[in-house]
């Protein structure tokens, strides 16, 4: 984003090594006395050529490679991609298949919601509660280690159906996970309701109303607490929520305390539709074959990560490997919210804004572009050789 | 206030009564879960013959070109697994592997496993290519080492009959 004119401010640049990121971005605060009067966002740090990776293996491989977009989202990441590529194939994965992809998908987003409130509170000086959220977040984990075999990338897709299969033993042990996943939700719920000081840092801090954040392109639940009813699993249900129909969860104050409502309310629906999906879990197949050139063709697929809508592109030309894959995250969509809405609160805020929205530096750092005079696209080595040794002068 | 705090301490309190959830880790460990992927093994049948037999397939398969594999012609004087070839040089670099666990699928002997070691840890990048020997499994008795010599006609199949697997 544009780099701030700097004359008769003072600014405040945070980044891209910093003890309090987790991972590397810049961002500059331009601060009157304690208050922020404007901000910037610097990303791509972490560009690691995933995409043009992926145009170097084959359908298959890109699996594993896309999974590695996100650390914390991988399997919405593998379903995205998986998709469209049995969208391009013409192939239908059988019910049961499409049916543990949307339970791993929501344990997923368990997993990824309790970690966000953990960190969250971290980020509100809130420690009790990161701890305790952390804690209980072993337990999904420790589920999608029983289940899948990995705690984090859980390999769960290939194309045309999934790896794993559930067993009795299995679902008995992910109702007791959720049962007490349940309680400490509503816990926590009456925690972040209750708790006075944790109010006071959350409540009409960066309160953004439902036009800013239609006007920004919030996703997620981020634009969920604003009041926007955005949820991809309810307007155009893929994989098996067709069969398993999700709740619109929304808030209408917009502000960081409605985000964290809107999240824990988010979990205690995916307990709900987890239950659904063992109670009602259709037999049958877990694959069905898919060849290994694709057919030539476009495709758009969407769906909805914990953190909102992930869109991948995905463009066949009938070969073995992909001809291009763009990735677009949610975390992408909602830098432009934590800019905007940053503006008349404390520079302290700042921490809770950022991590308001669930930001993931490593998924949106996804192109590098270069804005010339010009405005052309490409460039030779010559001329971003030169453009470096002008830049650096 | 006065209520909070006391309600804050009565919460410590009862944590002290509590299992705890951490654990000591180096001395004591967490076993994994049946489909944990960790550090490959490469097995052996029973008679001690290689399971492996230099096919490439797992270097093919894998996205993160991990694994390098070379194939020499096995003798009945000489038999490091049963058919025609075996694996000479089998290494994979632990560093560039992802533990996907795809040259396990890949595999059409079911040589090459993913095993429960998660504790890889290297003094210098070299020492992350891990060779065929320190991936084989250990040999069961003395008297199986590979190379073994066998009698001509027996092992003539590289592939044995399978059924579905289990897990």
């Amino acid at each position: 984003m544009e780099k701030q004119d700097s004359n008769g401010k003072f600014i405040v640049p945070i980044g891209p090594q910093h003890p309090a990121l987790k991972e590397p971005g810049h961002f500059e605060f331009a601060v009157e006395g304690e208050i922020v009067t404007g901000a910037a966002v610097r990303l791509g740090y972490v560009h690691r050529g995933i995409e043009k990776g992926a145009e170097a293996r084959n359908w298959t491989q890109n699996i594993y490679l896309l999974e590695r977009v996100c650390g914390i989202c991988s399997h919405i990441h593998a379903t995205a991609y998986t998709l469209g590529v049995e969208k391009l194939a013409n192939v239908v994965a059988p019910p049961r298949a499409q049916a543990i992809r949307t339970l791993v998908a929501e344990l997923e987003r368990i997993h990824s919601h309790l970690l966000w409130l953990g960190v969250a509170a971290h980020e509100g000086g809130f420690d009790t509660l990161f701890m305790f959220s952390w804690r209980d977040r072993e337990t999904v984990m420790d589920l999608l280690e029983m289940i899948t075999g990995n705690r984090v990338h859980y390999s769960t897709n290939i194309l045309g159906g999934v790896k794993i299969d559930l067993d009795d033993e299995k679902i008995t042990a992910i109702r007791k996970g959720l049962d007490f996943l349940e309680e400490r939700t509503h816990h926590y719920l009456k925690v972040i309701n209750t708790d006075e000081t944790f109010l006071g840092r959350t409540r009409d801090v960066g309160t953004m109303s439902r036009q800013q954040a239609e006007e920004l392109g919030a996703v997620g639940p981020t634009a969920r607490a604003s009041g926007v009813p955005r949820d991809l699993r309810v307007e155009a249900p893929y994989a098996g929520y067709h069969e398993f129909p999700v709740r619109l969860i929304t808030a209408t104050e917009g502000d960081l305390h409605a985000r964290f409502v809107v999240r824990m309310n988010e979990c205690l629906d995916c307990y709900r539709v987890i239950r659904e999906i063992l109670d009602r879990l259709p037999g049958g197949e877990l694959a069905t074959r898919v060849p290994r050139r694709i057919p030539e063709g476009e495709t758009i697929s969407r769906v909805e990560a914990p953190r909102g809508e992930l869109v991948y592109f995905i463009k066949s030309t009938g070969g073995d490997k992909p001809d291009r894959i763009k990735v677009r995250t949610p975390s992408l969509c909602n830098w432009g919210t934590v800019t905007s809405v940053a503006v008349g609160h404390k520079l302290a805020d700042m921490p809770m804004l950022l991590a308001g929205i669930d930001p993931c530096f490593s998924c949106n750092d996804r192109m590098v572009r270069v804005n010339r005079p010009d405005q052309s696209q490409t460039w030779s080595w010559e001329n971003l050789r030169q453009y470096g040794i002008e830049y650096y002068r | 206030m006065f209520r909070g705090i006391l309600e804050g301490m009565r919460q410590t309190l009862r944590s002290f009564f509590e299992k705890p959830v951490t654990i000591q880790y180096p001395e004591q460990k967490r076993p994994v879960r049946a489909r944990f992927k960790g550090r490959h093994v490469l097995k052996r049948y029973e008679n001690g013959l290689e399971k492996c037999i230099g096919c490439a397939l797992c270097a093919a398969a894998c996205p993160a070109d991990a694994i390098f594999v070379e194939a020499a012609e096995n003798t009945d004087e000489r038999r490091f697994s049963p058919g025609e070839r075996y694996a000479s040089t089998y290494e994979i670099n632990m560093l560039r592997c992802i533990y996907c666990g795809f040259c396990e699928d890949a595999c059409p002997t079911e040589a090459i496993v993913l095993g429960d070691n998660y504790e890889l840890s290297f003094m210098d990048r070299a020492a992350s290519i891990y060779t065929k020997d320190m991936l084989l499994e250990p040999v069961p008795a003395v008297d199986k080492l590979t190379p073994q010599s066998t009698p001509p006609g027996v092992f003539t199949r590289s592939v044995p009959e399978m059924k579905d697997p289990e897990d």
